[in-house]
């Protein structure tokens, strides 16, 4: 009986065109209240929405006194608020059945809540609640010290976090960007220290970043934009948009520091090494070649069933000599720098020959590249940005951060024109630009004893034969 | 250590959590800094090492307990300010840099070649070999018509100081009837000088002065006859005595070598 579909003319053809898809997706609306406060929001028709506050606040705007006090702050939000207790908060998100969440990063936080389409008006009305009159209470601010100081050791735990956390700790010593988002244990800590946080910090630090024009009311799903910015309007004028004495927060660029810093424990089953040189900021122009770069080196682990005939060239070297348990290529950008490396878990007796074809995929990329490399690459990174966008909460998250990295958001069309732009001498020289001979940041934890000299590393970097 | 009084009640969940995670980040090899068994002792003695010290030696609480230090002291001027961007200034500090390794390379290869030069020409004749290998005569020792031997290079050197007939004489010589042709205008620079190696081209005997048929030299070992220019006349010899290289560093010097 699969006959009819075997026959069918329109077999194996989709019945929109992929460019036809993405000149028809939904417009991203916005909105700018008069405080400043942007409202922004795509209607995608789902029957459930995510809803959100996304703020220009984090940890790149604390120093070295109250580092951690956006993330305990994030802690502390869902504990009460002035209309509602703590129970009482939870009651009303748990009879809506929705989800109530947060994150907060090194320039961005956000607390959002994912719900059904209808129950958009109150979901509004506590996000609003959460972030303008949280209650912060003593007893709730001593216990949570616990909470953090249990994560801060979870996350020990989590290489990955710790050597991605050390990689931006050395690259942007002495620098805002170089802290840590959870802030040292002597933040969280209840030992009156001086350097503990208390009630006051988080006041002051709500009062100095939770401010209109750093905001943006972000939602997806089946909302209506109009209703979205008569809620705003009622909840959310009355966020403030003006600074004591006028003092505005300005973030002033942070240096990046050639520097290398190995945590070694012969104890560990398996090393966790990162390399990144200073990459570009999230509105530059370079940002999308340096993306189809990632994707040409791509990723890899245990798990791929593709073995000697994956498509990246340095995983194929990695399944053949058994290199690394996994790697993948990153690019974390902010808002006037970035990082742009390579990491990967291996174990002991390969880190020199996986950081060595590492940096000759690198080499490759400034020097040889060739164009169904480069045409491989733009494919995988298209499809990518297609494929996160799976549901509400990535597409709510994409707008918020849009919002706030380029005061738009950025719609698919865009970014496909921009891949388009990328051939392979483009790549070839924008690589080069922010690649070829510069000073890396390297990063190892666990039994890195054969972890390259940095000094050789630094001569990886440049190829004599060039 | 009693100076410190705190509650445990309050604060007793979280002390669990620190008290979990101080061991669990005791650093291999670091000794096991807590065998008491009271909980309060042990929270006291934590609190008091915490107001003193901000972090036990040899422990840590967490990863984002690790400061990086302040290598200002290191740093070059231009990244001194953490807050400006490190790009700026990246190329010129990279020229600075590999100017010094070129100049330093070549500073080395350039020292490189000394070593090597002094140790290869070690190998070569040695100062009192080379000392040999000139000899200065005073002329006006030589009179007329008289002819000094020198061991010059380890063999003997002529220099006859000769006569106007002599050299009148052998400048009206016939070339062709030469075994081995040459003008006397070739074998002296001035003619009242002639200077020779002492060595029969026959087989190496030395020939004697003042001796033989043409007024010149004779070799007694197979009876070769030379001229007073050194030019072989008759004998088995086949050429004529070798005409070293000389100079006159003055009317009364020569120079041999």
């Amino acid at each position: 009986h699969s006959f009819p579909v075997l026959l069918s003319l329109r077999r194996g053809q989709a019945s929109v065109s992929y460019a036809q898809s993405l000149l028809g997706a939904p417009e991203t609306q916005l909105t700018a209240l008069d405080n400043g406060l942007r409202v922004a929001s795509e209607d995608t028709g789902h029957a459930t929405c995510t809803v959100g506050l996304w703020i220009g606040a984090g940890s790149r705007y604390e120093n070295e006194r109250n580092n951690g006090t956006g993330f305990f702050l994030e802690h502390m939000a869902f504990k009460g608020t002035k209309k509602h207790t703590q129970t009482a908060l939870e009651q009303q998100v748990e009879s809506m059945g929705a989800h109530l969440s947060a994150y907060t990063s090194r320039e961005h936080t956000a607390y959002y809540m994912k719900t059904l389409a209808k129950d958009l008006p109150k979901a509004v009305e506590l996000l609003s609640e959460v972030v303008q009159s949280c209650s912060l209470n003593e007893a709730e601010i001593e216990q949570q010290r616990g909470v953090v100081l249990r994560e801060l050791e979870e996350v020990e735990s989590n290489l990955q976090e710790v050597c991605l956390d050390l990689l931006h700790a050395t690259a942007y010593q002495g620098t805002p960007l170089g802290q840590s988002v959870m802030g040292p244990s002597s933040t969280a800590s209840v030992i009156k220290s001086g350097l503990n946080l208390t009630r006051q910090d988080l006041v002051e630090y709500i009062n100095i970043h939770y401010k209109a024009p750093r905001m943006v009311l972000a939602a997806a799903g089946g909302v209506n934009h109009e209703e979205l910015v008569g809620l705003a309007k009622s909840h959310m004028s009355g966020v403030s948009f003006e600074y004591e004495g006028d003092v505005v927060p300005v973030l002033s660029p942070c240096r990046f520091t050639g520097s290398d810093i190995r945590m070694r424990d012969d104890a560990l089953p398996l090393a966790h090494v990162a390399i990144a040189v200073e990459g570009a900021s999230a509105s530059s122009p370079d940002i999308v070649p340096l993306m189809v770069a990632n994707a040409v080196i791509g990723s890899y682990d245990l798990t791929y069933g593709g073995g000697k005939h994956l498509s990246s060239r340095l995983a194929r070297i990695a399944v053949e000599d058994k290199l690394c348990h996994s790697f993948q290529a990153f690019s974390s950008s902010y808002s006037d720098t970035g990082l742009l490396g390579i990491y990967f878990v291996s174990d002991k007796h390969h880190i020199d020959d996986m950081m060595h074809w590492s940096q000759n995929a690198w080499m490759n990329l400034c020097t040889t590249v060739t164009e169904s490399d480069v045409a491989r690459g733009r494919n995988a990174l298209k499809a990518s940005l297609v494929g996160q966008l799976n549901g509400t909460t990535p597409i709510c998250d994409e707008i918020g951060r849009h919002v706030l990295n380029y005061g738009r958001r950025v719609p698919l069309a865009e970014w496909n024109a921009r891949i388009d732009a990328v051939t392979p001498s483009v790549l070839r020289d924008v690589c080069s630009k922010y690649i070829y001979d510069k000073c890396p940041a390297v990063v190892g934890v666990g039994p890195i004893e054969q972890l390259t000299d940095y000094n050789r590393i630094r001569s990886a970097m440049y190829w004599l034969r060039f | 250590m009693m100076s410190t009084v705190t509650r445990p009640g309050v604060i007793l969940p979280y002390y669990r959590a620190t008290r979990n995670t101080f061991k669990s980040l005791v650093f291999p090899g670091a000794m096991e800094l807590f065998t008491v068994a009271g909980k309060a002792e042990l929270l006291i003695y934590q609190c008091c090492l915490s107001f003193l010290f901000p972090a036990p030696a040899g422990t840590r609480l967490a990863h984002t307990d690790i400061k990086i230090p302040d290598f200002s002291d290191y740093r070059r001027p231009e990244v001194l300010d953490p807050r400006k961007s490190s790009q700026d200034s990246s190329d010129t500090r990279k020229a600075f840099s590999y100017m010094l390794t070129g100049a330093t390379a070549v500073v080395g290869v350039y020292a490189a070649k000394t070593v090597v030069t002094q140790f290869v020409t070690s190998m070569s004749a040695s100062a009192d070999v080379l000392a040999l290998s000139k000899i200065e005569i005073k002329l006006s020792d030589i009179p007329e018509g008289k002819n000094m031997t020198f061991k010059w290079r380890g063999k003997p050197l002529f220099v006859r100081h000769r006569t106007e007939k002599e050299i009148s004489t052998e400048e009206a010589v016939n070339i062709g009837e030469l075994r081995d042709p040459q003008h006397d205008k070739e074998r002296v620079i001035n003619p009242k000088w002639v200077v020779v190696i002492g060595v029969c081209t026959h087989l190496g005997c030395v020939p004697i002065a003042n001796a033989g048929d043409f007024g010149g030299y004779y070799c007694p070992c197979h009876g070769s006859h030379y001229d007073a220019s050194g030019r072989i006349r008759r004998g088995p010899a086949p050429l004529n005595l070798e005409v070293p290289y000389y100079e006159f560093l003055d009317d009364n010097t020569l120079v041999v070598g």
